[in-house]
């Protein structure tokens, strides 16, 4: 009798607690819209709202996040220097903040301290990883400025033309089509090469976005697009020098650096010629008039500690929370956003995994990404492959904390990987490729309801 | 029975007494005219103003320069050194509220980024390097080859020991560039605020009525009191890690980590932002400040503001102490001062990060 009591209620429990929900089970009307990054969600919708930390860093955690945070605002100056010394000799710009302002977007400028956009630089074929095959004496990366004494690599000229764009009901809107070209290079450019511009990115929710399971990404993949949306997707496979490993990519535009530490430190090495333990070799090795720099003596001018804090601090910006999601319009835009399966790369919805270190996991976040690169179509295209990612693909963007880009850049904004569309409507209408479907059928709508998609991604 | 009566009268009366007065109850205009009125008066009578003397200022040093490269000696050093030191003090204060176009536009990295970049300006300096050093020229320059700390080391020297014959030709074509380019900066700056196509001061004033800027006032006066405002600048001065201006170089006691280390006005600076943002707090200029508006609700938070405003502000003077040490040696002799300052600071970043941006979010609600 006592055995059959202990076993009916051991089997009750287990019948109860089988009967708990799951997170993922819990209906959506369960959870608070707002919170786009979970836990990890900032209210803070201000100019600063790209710079908030995610909540629940310990005593030690927030100390090393806000060095991090004054490592990223941090001017570097040449060589022999008593602090921050290092820049050069060949560099894009002079400290993180600059190109990611408020840690948000950079401008579509070039050669400046205030410029936000670099120049990436191949020649066809592929490395022995199978990234992209550095341009001789040019590296993968234009460096556009540089200490006294030596030359820029090249500068960058940027030109646009006006192209309309009319809509069924008569509305116009002129996207601009850039064209770039190098100016005055050092050395005679290759007969032939590639060359892809990259506007620097918002950093939010950055650690969430590497906790994402990579078979949760994997997931998303429709590689023979068995449901016909037209939308296939496809991970991109890189190396990582650090690990010496082929891994996940995650981060950049064509999602080629798999970790926030390579992230950080190859922005280091080829923004600012910074040195690290994870990318030793000055950006200007190998070339014609850096010849005093040896790849026998890799350096070291970030310190191990301060390059392991910036990824600290990247990884730990929180996500701002939505704004506006009872308003009906926004909701309207929501449902229209899905319906013309913008959602179908923007990806609503999904969790992290665990990260007992960061304390990043198990989140249940919308971060309106897939991860997953996808032919953009010909007017995006920039004909560079990196590693799996043709010339015409480009990882999904975020899409979350973009209705702030504005606030946080002093009331300008740039999107796209080139900073080329002026608005999130321009952005939209530049989709083509695997979006061409959802660019058509946004095209199709009202004007009230391409508002009320604007409304919504502004909302974000 | 008219005891009953009075007894229950007396009891509505003081039930009624006791009830509290509505925070709005006919002050509910009130507080929203007082919103509106410290809004006013941080833009005509702090902001803008400001800004107005920072240009002027501006004006003043670069032509001082001039006279000092044109005719280099003991006097005009000095006062070209005098006025550097002056515009220090508006700029300073400035800082005191970071918000809009001077982090928007780039101002402030242009024009006070630190440190130097030693070793490029020594090169820059040198008679072979190929740059004119015109004014066009230094607006192509790193944003550590620019701006008021290169024209610090020009006018004064490591250690403060520059003398008018030390400023060769190379030096003065530097210098005067750099002055002209500042001055341009500030000229610039200013203009944002009140002659721009769509002024920074109307974003400010529109604030919760049509500013796309701030599309709310709580978003103003957030904006002014955290990271961008009071509290930032506290921060900045006061934070307790190696990203503080005061806490790094005294940690370590390296007075190369200094943000004005060739005059020995660092001291003077970290005093003059927290005196900014108490100007912010306060008003100035017969004008109301944020201290109007906590008043209003919360007398106590108000008390405690002020006093930490001014605890934290007359600490500097223990640091400087009756032989106006420099913060560059301060940071070796008087720590234990230096350390109650930094104490003070954060006490005040507290009150106003937590319970002023707290207060804010409770009560001003258009």
């Amino acid at each position: 009798m006592k055995k059959l009591c202990i076993i009916v209620i051991l089997g009750t429990l287990v019948y109860a607690f089988s009967r708990c929900n799951k997170a993922a089970e819990l209906p959506d009307s369960a959870y608070d819209d707002r919170m786009s990054g979970g836990n990890f969600t900032t209210l803070d919708a201000s100019t600063q709202a790209y710079k908030q930390p995610i909540d629940g860093l310990n005593a030690r955690q927030t100390v090393v996040h806000n060095i991090g945070d004054g490592t990223f605002d941090q001017v570097f100056v040449a060589a022999p220097a008593p602090h921050f010394g290092g820049l050069g000799p060949i560099f894009n710009n002079i400290a993180c903040i600059n190109c990611h302002r408020n840690d948000g977007g950079g401008f579509p400028s070039t050669g400046t301290s205030n410029s936000g956009m670099l120049m990436r630089i191949s020649i066809d074929g592929a490395d022995e990883y199978g990234g992209p095959l550095a341009a001789p004496g040019f590296g993968v990366q234009v460096q556009d400025q540089c200490l006294l004494g030596t030359t820029p690599e090249a500068t960058v000229s940027i030109s646009y033309t006006d192209v309309p764009v009319t809509y069924p009901d008569g509305t116009t809107v002129t996207l601009r089509q850039p064209t770039y070209a190098l100016r005055n290079p050092y050395t005679a450019l290759p007969a032939s090469y590639m060359l892809s511009p990259r506007v620097a990115p918002r950093l939010v929710g950055m650690g969430l976005l590497e906790n994402i399971p990579e078979s949760t990404i994997l997931s998303f993949v429709d590689a023979g697009d068995a449901n016909g949306d037209g939308i296939t997707g496809k991970a991109n496979y890189v190396y990582d020098g650090y690990t010496k490993k082929t891994e996940l990519g995650r981060f950049g535009v064509k999602a080629n650096t798999p970790t926030l530490l390579m992230q950080v430190a190859t922005a280091y090495q080829q923004d600012m010629g910074v040195t690290s333990y994870a990318q030793p070799d000055e950006s200007a090795y190998d070339q014609l008039q850096m010849n005093l720099i040896s790849s026998e003596t890799p350096g070291n001018e970030l310190v191990d500690s301060l390059l392991n804090y910036v990824t600290f601090y990247v990884q730990t910006l929180a996500v701002p929370a939505r704004r506006a999601v009872t308003d009906s319009i926004c909701k309207h835009g929501a449902t229209l956003f899905t319906q013309i399966n913008c959602s179908g790369c923007h990806r609503t919805t999904m969790y992290t995994g665990v990260n007992p270190a960061i304390n990043l996991s198990s989140q249940r976040i919308h971060p309106y990404t897939d991860m997953l690169v996808h032919d953009m179509g010909d007017e995006l295209a920039d004909g560079r492959p990196d590693y799996l990612a043709t010339g015409r693909e480009w990882r999904t963007t975020p899409l979350w904390g973009i209705g702030l880009l504005s606030t946080t850049n002093g009331g300008t904004a740039y999107y796209l990987h080139d900073g080329r569309a002026r608005t999130m409507e321009e952005a939209i209408l530049w989709h083509g490729g695997e979006a061409s479907k959802s660019q058509q059928q946004f095209m199709q709508l009202n004007k009230a309801d391409r508002n009320a998609i604007l409304a919504f991604l502004s909302s974000l | 029975m008219n005891r009953i009566f009075l007894s229950f009268a007396a009891v509505c009366c003081i039930v009624l007494s006791a009830c509290h007065k509505s925070n709005n109850s006919g002050s509910s205009e009130s507080f929203t005219q007082v919103e509106t009125d410290v809004i006013n008066d941080f833009v005509n009578k702090t902001a803008v103003p400001k800004y107005a003397s920072l240009a002027a200022a501006g004006v003043t040093l670069d032509s001082t320069i001039q006279s000092l490269v044109a005719n280099p000696n003991a006097a005009t050093l000095q006062v070209a050194q005098a006025n550097w030191r002056a515009m220090r003090v508006i700029w300073e204060s400035s800082e005191g509220f970071l918000i809009g176009p001077v982090e928007a536009n780039d101002y402030d990295p242009n024009s006070d980024t630190w440190p130097t970049d030693y070793h490029q300006m020594d090169s820059l300096l040198l008679p072979t390097t190929p740059n004119a050093l015109t004014v066009e020229d230094i607006e192509a320059l790193p944003q550590t080859l620019r701006g008021y700390h290169p024209i610090e080391y020009l006018i004064f020297g490591v250690g403060g020991t520059r003398t008018a014959g030390d400023l060769d030709a190379r030096k003065k074509q530097y210098l005067s560039s750099l002055a002209t380019d500042l001055k341009n900066i500030v000229t610039s700056l200013d203009s944002t605020w009140t002659s721009a196509a769509v002024p920074y001061a109307q974003a400010c004033l529109k604030a919760g009525s049509g500013s796309t800027v701030y599309t709310t006032k709580q978003a103003f006066f957030l904006d002014i009191t955290q990271d961008n405002g009071m509290a930032g600048i506290c921060n900045e001065v006061g934070e307790p890690d190696e990203d503080g201006k005061m806490y790094n170089p005294y940690i370590h006691q390296d007075s190369s980590l200094t943000e004005s280390p060739y005059s020995g006005n660092s001291l003077a600076d970290f005093k003059n932002n927290i005196i900014g943002a108490q100007q912010v707090y306060l008003g100035v200029n017969g004008g109301k400040g944020m201290k109007d508006l906590v008043a209003a609700k919360n007398t106590s938070l108000d008390n405690q503001i002020q006093t930490a405003f001014t605890t934290a502000i007359n600490s500097f003077d223990n640091i400087s102490g009756t032989d106006d040490m420099r913060f560059e040696e301060a940071i070796f002799y008087r720590r234990t001062q230096i350390a109650a300052t930094l104490k003070a600071l954060n006490d005040l970043q507290s009150l106003l990060d937590n319970n002023l941006v707290s207060f804010i979010k409770t009560y001003v609600k258009d």
